[in-house]
């Protein structure tokens, strides 16, 4: 089905042909550009920012690069193009033809997976509205602007969902959606990570990086569903998230490498208005952990439900990289905290289906760290960047409220509260991180926290204009 | 694994669709379909990994060969090498460290 970008709703989902539909999302978009305008980047609607656009899913070009004022971005809806003939790949109903339509009763839970999910975009635009303030050079502006805007595609992608499959269930879960609000006392997002104030743009790097990463892995999963809708919606957001998590990995990397090169040359990175290593390690501490905690419990009846039923595969579910697609029969081994001592504990592999996808998660965050201290190794320092075990600081699961080491020894409760402030950014830490946020918009010019970026946006060299302000 | 297949991954990570991967999948899937109809061969898309200084990055697995600067012009000899007439091409391996190389043999290495 090719694109309708002319449409008020650019599409490849035939809104023209289904006109209750089509009513109903050209009512929500109001709303959504009212959210947008209150919630969504503070300023800046007025500058051209050169954005790319998704105006295709398959071959000869998916994305369109041009300058666009954010109001004016086509927000729109695209499915990955639908495999022929699909069959669900996992779970009981592993071989049964994917579904087209909800199954009645799957309709709750599927629901609330749509809404965990699509509640999650715009969450993270308000909580990055601020930072476009203090952005270190044009293309991090830019980027921070390319980020917000396919959020909002992505929660676009999501209420699509909600409107077409689930009735009037599904167009008020549309409204609170954007009712909800980041940080708010009385009616806060779902996911605590989505409450967290990001006010500074080293946490902006690691929420990318870590947080962002979290939601790759949630798609993916969602990727791999029997629901075929779902499913394709999922595959073509992960296309997009893929530049939102280079954002964080090389903006981290970046802040790694401008420290390395002032260490290198016997500069105190905080006399120059730089950010000292202990801090960088501080805010990967918080941060790499709260994402850890979105999985949610490694023992889990919710995530075996959400299996068994064909809903949400494992990691590269559908690649054939599983000897048994129904997850029967074998057991996941991991160590828990008991008495101050770490003792291994069994869980049926279908009950640790949040384990696993967290464990490919951690892998991945391993490789990312890795690549950071290759760079602290090119500088000849010898420091490194550690990345928090996964029983670290975690909330919720089989580890929430026990306390380890960030190697994730079991230590005792006393030993935590007298060793926390070496791991957790203080308060002056954090208003020392703040003040050096400068803004900077000559073009090729970089604040002295931040290295520049290895490459430009889309054959543009780095120095490019990313950002014409009026 | 459950079958037999060669997994052909292509990078969509963003320093890789920066440089084309995502019609560099698509052009590959039409020539497979073509070159690969009783599809010894699955193609897939893969979200980063972590070879990004040397994209375009396409893994096979099992095979575990790591190509780097993969380049439309590469598809013809790649296609000829995955369809079973003809050898991996070195001159695209070897590029990204060994470590990199077996956090990802080792991701696709489920165990389950």
């Amino acid at each position: 089905m090719a694109i309708d970008l002319q449409a008020k709703i650019p599409n490849n989902v035939d809104l023209a042909n289904d006109p209750k539909l089509q009513r109903a999302l050209e009512h929500w978009q109001p709303k959504y550009t009212d959210w947008w305008m209150e919630s969504g980047p503070s300023d800046f609607s007025e500058e051209d920012i050169y954005l790319r656009t998704a105006v295709g899913v398959g071959k000869g070009g998916w994305a369109n690069f041009d300058y666009v004022k954010m109001p004016d971005y086509r927000w729109g809806i695209f499915l990955a193009e639908a495999e022929p003939d699909r069959k669900i790949h996992f779970g009981d109903p592993v071989g049964q033809p994917a579904w087209s339509v909800v199954p009645g009763e799957l309709r709750n839970r599927l629901r609330r997976l749509v809404v965990t999910q699509a509640d999650t975009e715009p969450a993270s635009v308000e909580q990055q509205r601020l930072l476009g303030h203090t952005a270190p050079s044009l293309i991090d502006l830019r980027n921070l602007c390319q980020v917000n805007v396919e959020e909002g595609r992505h929660l676009w992608a999501m209420v699509y969902l909600l409107h077409k499959y689930f009735g009037a269930d599904g167009r008020d879960e549309a409204e609170d959606l954007l009712r909800r609000r980041s940080g708010n006392v009385d009616n806060p997002r779902i996911l605590q990570a989505f409450n967290k104030p990001v006010k500074d743009w080293l946490t902006f790097f690691c929420f990318t990086a870590f947080t962002d990463r979290d939601g790759k892995y949630q798609l993916a999963a969602l990727a791999e569903s029997g629901f075929d809708p779902l499913a394709r919606s999922t595959q073509f957001m992960l296309t997009e998230e893929a530049h939102h998590l280079s954002v964080g990995e090389n903006g981290v990397g970046r802040v790694v490498q401008r420290t390395a090169e002032l260490m290198e040359q016997g500069i105190e990175p905080r006399s120059v208005g730089a950010i000292p290593l202990d801090i960088i390690q501080k805010f990967v501490n918080d941060w790499s952990t709260s994402s850890y905690d979105l999985f949610g419990g490694e023992d889990s009846s919710n995530a075996a439900e959400a299996f068994a039923c064909g809903l949400k595969g494992r990691y590269r579910e559908g690649d054939g990289l599983y000897k048994d697609p129904r997850a029967l029969d074998q057991i996941y081994t991991t160590q828990v905290s008991e008495n101050d001592k770490l003792t291994t504990v069994e869980i049926p592999l279908r009950r640790a289906m949040n384990a696993l996808l967290l464990d490919a998660y951690h892998a991945d965050c391993t490789r990312i760290v890795d690549r950071w201290n290759r760079t602290l190794q090119k500088h000849n320092i010898g420091q490194k960047i550690q990345l928090p075990s996964l029983r670290f600081n975690r909330q919720i699961g089989i580890h929430g409220g026990k306390t380890y080491d960030p190697a994730g020894n079991a230590i005792s409760r006393d030993e935590w509260e007298a060793r926390k402030d070496s791991w957790f950014s203080t308060d002056d830490e954090r208003a020392y991180v703040q003040s050096c946020m400068v803004r900077v918009t000559e073009r090729g010019k970089y604040a002295n926290w931040v290295a520049p970026p290895a490459a430009g946006i889309h054959d543009k060299p780095v120095d490019f204009e990313y950002v014409k302000f009026h | 694994m459950q079958d037999k297949k060669r997994l052909v991954y292509v990078c969509e990570g963003g320093d890789c669709s920066e440089r084309g991967s995502i019609e560099l999948h698509a052009e590959l899937a039409e020539v497979l379909h073509e070159k690969d109809p009783g599809g010894k061969n699955r193609l897939r898309k893969y979200p980063c990994f972590g070879g990004c200084e040397h994209g375009i990055n396409v893994v096979l697995f099992p095979d575990k060969v790591f190509y780097s600067h993969v380049k439309q012009a590469d598809l013809p000899e790649i296609v000829e090498h995955l369809t079973g007439d003809g050898e991996p091409l070195d001159r695209l391996t070897g590029k990204v460290a060994k470590d990199v190389e077996q956090i990802v043999w080792d991701l696709l290495d489920t165990g389950f």
